[in-house]
């Protein structure tokens, strides 16, 4: 089987624009580090009350892509395509004439921007004639919008998909991508999801929950180059991160939480098989859900992951009490902590670790990931 | 490597429910094309589009709770429940890690995102309910067929826009063919609704009551909907349970044309087709039919049919735009294509473009396969399938062998 491995990532996230952000924030604590509120301004006006927002502070795509181009972008396709054009960067994979064929992309949504599209469904309630509409909005309703975005400013003519999927959308992202480069679809793949914070998704994940506490709504988008790990050397890129296997799932009657978790159960142990690793091999698991498992989930993940590492001693880290309910972006801040945390830190090397992930309606999957700094003796 | 079939096939379209409703309207060239009823389209110049009438999922469906769904997720859920009906396949004799389901979708659940935006602007977000975002999401899609035929394997949905459900169909392919699935339940789904009537409106690409393609007249596409699932299996699992596949799926390829959000390429979609071609070891001598894009709108047919001459010369097969019957049914468009590619291969009988009255000699001599529906021996199919953001998916069909 072909080896797989990640050779950039860009990454922003409510910690900042970079990946030296995202470790500055969760280096220095102990257990689980604590999330940094920020006010999420004209962002969300019209948000749930008591709800804390994690927004991606100032961000302001001209500063990253110029005007040229950016006028109709919305927030999650300019978030997608900055953090893409990050991943290039930091990888050192150079788009030309020869590549640009053999370069792909598959990003994760939940709804394409669903800003967007309500806007521009109130755009056409709202005016005088019904199809009075703004016609370079039109293009921002469909779900793959940030995905051919993205393609079309870097030039990227490959196998070009958009997986909806919520909070496992970028497990779905992956496994789709790991799909192309095996079959030979693409060269290199440019992998992630972005999420954006608006007065929509606070809603649609205030309405969600059930418990009194206010909502943490976050937003991120993270882009990782993916490519066979021969071509990665031929080359002489880094190898970031190896991802050995992944895996996604629904499980039916999800009203029942025992059977999701007895699925991510079984899912967790299905790609620890195909990496050949048994739970005592895993250094840290990385799960979507908030730390106590109090969140919209109950604790279904947790079980889950309680069950297969139960004895072991693994390092936990709930991307949801970090930076909130993240969504799609959700699985692309965990491999991005991942890689960060690997990146500063070389008593990392070599270290397995494992990702989950969880949707409300019993999506379900899980990757095993293993990485290693950009400097050191302990390469793979 | 297995060799993968079709043995299912699954149309939920404004033209017929289930194969042989389908089948035969296909073949008769029936338009399904009617007045918008599905939303208020008072004060739309246009007001025509294909939609499914006489839908009623809760005679289709077994499992899912049709008051639990979105449009887009019943007619996904009710296809796919038709097309394992229609592939006479037990699901339950399988191990669930060996079937999996795979949905494309341009939209995703439009229509509740519509009632959404209503509601909040009537009396405020706070007063949409929970449930109403629940159901929003794309991935209902491919979890309402999943939790329908209650396979607890691999469900994705592909947000490809207008060629998801070749890429669909395309990544089934790919999952069986390597071994990691024995059954695949793929294709695509999507609804009538404002959002695109009015987007499409204004891009001036709607057609007022007729979608004609490749017509000298032609003036653009109409919106439609409907939900088009296929079984796919891999040969030995077919053989074994005796199934009859109705083609063969020999292979696709995708690209991105990365220049325009919503203008179609044609250097870009040749080469999507040479590739399509080269991964499959078919030549375009080989091929006997293009089941078309073929909206209907000036430009895309224009470059579609110079695309084809590209690759093909001047010895072109016939092409053909079920589109004229079913209008442009958006994320299910290219798995009806598949679907009458797989019917033109096992029963001889190319399906029509209606509405044809006069060649439009900018497309030069092509053969349309005007108005009436034809018989020919049909060996390898080529479906296109071309989409904003550039995504366009090439799959190529064969017959058994």
């Amino acid at each position: 089987m072909t080896r797989l491995v990640v050779t950039g990532a860009g990454v922003l996230s409510p910690a900042g624009i970079g990946l030296q952000s995202l470790a500055a924030q969760i280096s220095g604590h102990r257990g689980v580090p604590r999330s940094r509120s920020l006010d999420a301004g004209a962002l969300c006006t019209e948000g749930p009350p008591d709800a804390i927002f994690n927004a991606v502070a100032d961000f302001d795509v001209r500063q990253f892509l110029g005007r040229k181009g950016t006028a109709a972008l919305d927030r999650q396709s300019a978030l997608a395509v900055v953090a893409c054009g990050q991943a290039l960067e930091d990888s050192g994979l150079c788009v030309n004439d020869d590549n640009r064929d053999r370069i792909g992309v598959a990003l994760g949504t939940s709804w394409g921007s669903l800003k967007s599209i309500s806007d521009f469904v109130k755009e056409s309630l709202l005016a005088d004639r019904p199809y009075l509409v703004t016609p370079t909005h039109f293009p921002n309703t469909v779900l793959n919008c940030a995905a051919g975005q993205s393609a079309i400013r870097y030039g990227l003519r490959g196998i070009n998909a958009t997986v909806a999927g919520g909070r496992i959308a970028f497990l779905n992202a992956l496994e789709y991508a790991a799909n192309a480069l095996r079959c030979g679809h693409a060269d290199s793949m440019l992998t992630g999801a972005a999420e954006e914070l608006t007065a929509h998704t606070a809603w649609a994940i205030h309405a969600s929950r059930q418990e009194a506490k206010p909502t943490i709504v976050g937003e991120a988008a993270a882009s990782f180059v993916i490519e066979s790990f021969d071509a990665a050397s031929a080359c002489s890129r880094h190898v970031d991160i190896e991802v050995l296997s992944v895996s996604t799932g629904f499980c039916p009657g999800s009203r029942k939480p025992e059977r999701v978790s007895a699925c991510l159960d079984g899912c967790i142990r299905g790609v620890l098989k195909e990496a050949e690793l048994g739970a005592r091999d895993v250094t840290c698991v990385a799960t979507c859900e908030a730390a106590g498992a109090d969140d919209l989930h109950h604790g279904i993940e947790s079980r889950a992951v309680a069950a297969v590492f139960g004895q072991t001693q693994v390092e936990r880290i709930a991307i949801g009490s970090i930076f909130g309910e993240c969504l799609a972006a959700t699985g692309a801040l965990q491999m991005g902590v991942m890689l960060a945390l690997h990146r500063a830190h070389p008593r990392r090397d070599g270290q397995f670790s494992v990702m989950t992930g969880i949707t409300r309606d019993g999506g379900y999957g899980a990757a095993v990931l293993r990485g290693w700094c950009r400097r050191g003796p302990n390469r793979p | 490597m297995q060799h993968v079939v079709i043995t299912g096939l699954g149309p939920v379209s404004s033209i017929g429910i289930g194969i042989a409703a389908f089948s035969e309207a296909l073949a008769g060239g029936r338009s399904g094309i009617s007045p918008i009823t599905s939303f208020d389209s008072s004060g739309f110049p246009h007001i025509h589009a294909g939609e499914v009438r006489n839908f009623r999922p809760e005679t289709i469906l077994r499992h899912l709770d049709p008051s639990a769904a979105g449009r887009s997720t019943l007619f996904a859920a009710a296809a796919a429940r038709l097309a394992v009906e229609d592939a006479m396949l037990d699901l339950e004799a399988l191990p669930s890690d060996e079937v999996g389901v795979v949905i494309g979708t341009t939209s995703g659940e439009p229509t509740i995102v519509e009632g959404m935006t209503a509601q909040l602007l009537a009396h405020g977000f706070g007063s949409v309910p929970g449930e109403m975002f629940r159901q929003s999401t794309a991935d209902r899609l491919s979890h309402g067929v999943s939790e329908e035929l209650g396979i607890s394997g691999a469900s994705i949905t592909l947000g490809n826009a207008c060629t998801a459900s070749n890429a669909a169909l395309g990544y089934a392919y790919d999952r069986l063919r390597n071994g990691d699935a024995t059954v695949m339940v793929a294709g695509g789904a999507d609804s009538v609704c404002r959002l695109m009537h009015a987007g499409f409106h204004r891009l001036g690409a709607l057609a007022k009551d007729e979608c004609s393609p490749f017509d000298l007249r032609r003036s653009g596409l109409l919106t439609a909907e409907g939900g088009s699932v296929l079984v796919l299996e891999t040969l030995a699992h077919a053989r074994a349970r005796g199934a009859k596949p109705y083609a063969e799926v020999l292979g696709y390829a995708a690209n991105c044309d990365a220049a325009n959000i919503v203008s179609p390429d044609v250097a870009s979609i040749a080469r999507c087709m040479r590739t399509a071609h080269r991964n499959t070891s078919v030549t375009p001598s080989e091929i006997d039919y293009i089941c078309a894009h073929g909206t209907g709108t000036r430009t895309n047919d224009l470059v579609e049919v110079r695309a084809i001459r590209d690759v093909f010369g001047d010895d072109m097969p016939p092409i053909s735009s079920i589109k004229s019957m079913l209008g442009h049914t958006m994320g299910a468009a290219s798995g009806f294509g598949a679907i009458a590619s797989a019917l033109a291969i096992a029963n001889g009988i190319l399906p029509p473009t209606i509405n044809f009255t006069s060649s439009d000699p900018a497309l030069g001599s092509i053969d349309p396969v005007a108005n009436v529906s034809r018989r020919a021996r049909v060996r390898i199919a080529q479906n296109n399938g071309f989409a904003f953001g550039g995504n366009n998916t090439i799959l190529i069909l064969g017959a058994c062998v």
